[in-house]
């Protein structure tokens, strides 16, 4: 046996497991689905029939489907700008050293660290309009008392409250990052400059904090764009003012108990999420040129 | 190797030896949603299991999760549970996909067919409703009915105010109009105290529940249930004056008051602010439990001399994916449920209720728990939601689309013209009615 023989087998035994195991949990998988997607399954089982792509062209008639988009997009957006904008605030604020610096950002970030499905729940305590504490509050200072978690107005934005709670710390993390990673030199240069405070802001710290930042917010684009377990605590999967594409996914799937229907649903949310993971990788890599060219 | 002391292997021999002789020979397993009713049933099955020594265990889950995970467990080859205590609406899914085992030969031996209300046959057991098939057996049967304050109904001072302004005596409603009178008296948010609950929830079916006895009342439908047609039954103007009257009654509720489930309602009550609360029975033990005689029960109030309540409760049924010697035994455990004897025991546990007629009517029964009489007067006006395989996609549009008539998105007729669009829609993708 030759020895360049010997390390090809020796390649192929340290990643054949790996492949096997992606094979088997992730491609088998999705492959499965497409097939399903275009049958009549159903989740307790029964007669397996094609429907051709009726479960698609249904998808486009059945109001749920629109409405659940509207409800995501708005989510998506609203929690990721909110999100962004403190994040970064703050992250420009604790860029600086001080005493307690550690301390506080610990503290900042503890709200990242609990599961969603938890701090759900205990929301759903807080945000209560009888006993909740929040209401308890706003009454002690002669507020009114919204129903955070009833009134069709109030359910999206109690949602993106407790999102940004949970997850404006994960963008304060990544933009302190970034801002630590900007070289202290050109700051000095920008000194030596007379440049101002505004100006230094918009021509160095932001450029070169774009990129970080950038796959920050597509990392929580993606997380939002899936959003389930706070839902599902707060407002139940099938609250027409807070279903998500995810909650809609979950009552087709398990309620209806229509599994073809949901593999066609659950296809066209990915083929949404990779087109804009897509164009906003591409205005990432351009970003990330633009800086590295500064 | 070290010896293990004749002592410990005595004791050792010993537990064994206990172990098998306590231990019996075949087990049932019964699946049930989380609620005093349920704990009944495994102290109940006691007695099954001294009488025939087949164990019971009768597995618990959360009332949000037990629909969820009971289909999820059929989606395998054999189910965990041999009997399910499944909603009255789950009947027709679990009927035409196979489910449910099929009863309709072996009942009539082995059941007194004859004590079981007619109504709890209609819709606990028949799948198509009126078609005699038989899929599931009484369990609990249940309806809606109103829990409310009775010592602010007997104070003497709310009594002559309400007698000075309406003219009339303080007393339980038996129409929708007095009833709407009532919420309007006891509705005083200033002092925190709030005229009615009712279920306005959006999650499984607690709307659904809680608008019915005005639709029916009302003089509308869900639809005709041998062509399935909808539009003309559930548009109606007489379903539209119910909604109108059921959204008008939610002035009258506490804040968060138009999206109140099932446990929503119950804490409007026993939190002390509220005068009527709508629920199903099994919940009130508790309140008795904690209020003692403030609380009364009053019958749902009927409209120009229609009442309709809405049913509630489960049947039993045996899964099609167990194995037949599990299947039989199953059987075994319904028949001994239904016996005379045997519902007369069941229904001293809270919550428990019977279908057997002779029990329905006896003294025992109404003077168990203060609201049986309640209770056994609300059964002869008992109606169902449709009990069709695609019953949740039905739930599910109802609660999106009254949702939005209740939360002032859709006027009442919008709301239900475009729910009679969705329901048909949804019953002809299932191949049901032309």
């Amino acid at each position: 046996m030759h020895v360049g023989e010997g390390d090809r087998w020796l390649k192929v035994g340290f990643v054949a497991p790996v492949l096997v195991l992606l094979l088997c949990v992730n491609i088998f998988p999705l492959c499965y689905s497409i097939w399903l997607s275009f049958t009549n399954a159903d989740l307790v089982g029964g007669d397996l029939q094609s429907v051709g792509v009726l479960n698609y062209s249904f998808l486009f008639s059945d109001p749920r489907y629109a409405e659940a988009l509207r409800t995501t997009a708005l989510f998506v957006v609203g929690s990721v700008s909110v999100e962004l904008v403190l994040g970064y605030g703050l992250a420009l604020s604790l860029r600086d050293r001080f005493r307690g610096k550690a301390v506080l950002l610990t503290l900042l970030l503890i709200p990242m660290m609990m599961p969603p499905a938890v701090m759900g729940v205990y929301w759903k305590l807080i945000l209560d309009g009888s006993y909740g504490i929040l209401n308890q509050l706003l009454a002690a200072v002669g507020i009114g008392q919204p129903q955070w978690t009833t009134d069709p107005d109030l359910k999206l934005l109690s949602l993106l409250l407790i999102d940004v709670w949970m997850w404006t710390p994960f963008m304060l993390l990544i933009s302190l990052a970034s801002l630590n990673a900007i070289p202290s030199y050109i700051y000095e240069a920008a000194a030596i400059d007379r440049a101002s405070r505004w100006r230094v802001f918009r021509r160095i710290t932001l450029p070169m904090s774009a990129p970080l930042v950038g796959l920050a917010v597509l990392l929580r684009a993606t997380d939002a764009l899936k959003q389930f377990d706070l839902v599902m605590a707060v407002t139940g999967a099938n609250d027409g003012a807070t279903q998500t594409l995810s909650a809609l996914l979950y009552q087709v799937m398990f309620r209806d108990g229509k599994v073809g229907m949901a593999s066609a649903y659950s296809y066209v949310v990915l083929i949404l999420v990779i087109a804009l993971a897509s164009v906003f990788l591409r205005y990432l890599t351009q970003l990330q040129r633009r800086a590295g060219a500064a | 190797m070290q010896r293990i002391p004749g002592c410990v292997s005595l004791m050792l021999s010993v537990c064994l030896w206990a172990g098998t002789v306590g231990a019996s020979d075949s087990s049932l397993t019964i699946w049930w949603a989380q609620w005093p009713p349920a704990a009944g049933l495994q102290e109940l099955s006691k007695d099954f299991t001294a009488e025939t020594g087949i164990d019971v265990q009768v597995h618990q889950i959360a009332w949000p999760a037990y629909q969820d995970q009971v289909f999820l467990e059929y989606g395998n080859k054999t189910t965990a549970f041999d009997i399910v205590v499944g909603d009255s609406q789950w009947i027709g899914r679990g009927a035409s996909k196979g489910l449910y085992l099929e009863l309709t030969d072996w009942i009539g031996d082995a059941v007194d067919l004859a004590q079981i209300h007619p109504l709890a046959q209609r819709y606990l057991m028949e799948y198509p409703t009126g078609s005699g098939r038989i899929f599931a057996a009484p369990c609990e049967t249940d309806a809606l009915g109103f829990v409310y304050r009775r010592d602010w109904f007997e104070d003497a001072t709310e009594q002559a105010a309400f007698q000075a302004k309406y003219g009339r005596a303080l007393a339980t409603p038996d129409t929708w109009t007095e009833f709407r009178d009532l919420a309007e008296f006891f509705h005083r948010p200033q002092d925190k105290r709030y005229g009615a609950a009712l279920l306005s929830g959006r999650g499984y079916d607690s709307i659904t529940m809680g608008f019915q006895p005005f639709l029916w009342a009302f003089g509308g439908s869900w639809g005709d249930r041998d062509s399935f047609a909808v539009r003309g039954h559930l548009d109606s103007p007489g379903a539209t004056a119910g909604l109108k009257f059921m959204i008008d009654l939610l002035e009258f509720t506490a804040p968060g008051g138009t999206s109140a489930d099932y446990s929503g309602v119950l804490d409007a009550f026993t939190n002390g602010s509220t005068a009527m609360a709508l629920n199903y029975f099994p919940f009130y033990p508790g309140i008795v439990e904690g209020m003692g005689d403030q609380a009364g029960f009053f019958v749902v109030p009927g409209h120009e001399g229609t009442r309709a309540i809405s049913l509630g409760g489960q049947g039993f049924s045996i899964s099609t994916k167990v194995a037949e010697s599990q299947q039989l035994l199953a059987k075994r455990f319904i028949a001994w449920f239904q016996q005379q004897s045997v519902q007369q025991k069941w229904i001293t546990y809270p919550g428990a209720f019977t279908a057997n007629t002779a029990l329905l009517q006896s003294a025992a029964f109404r003077e168990a728990y203060p609201f049986n009489t309640t209770f056994a007067q609300s059964l002869d006006h008992l109606r169902d939601f449709w009990n069709v395989p695609v019953y949740n996609e039905l739930l599910a549009a109802n609660s999106r689309v009254l949702g939005e008539a209740l939360d002032g998105s859709k006027t009442p007729q919008e709301a239900l013209e475009r729910l009679a669009v969705e329901h048909e829609m949804i019953l002809r993708g299932a191949g049901l009615g032309q």
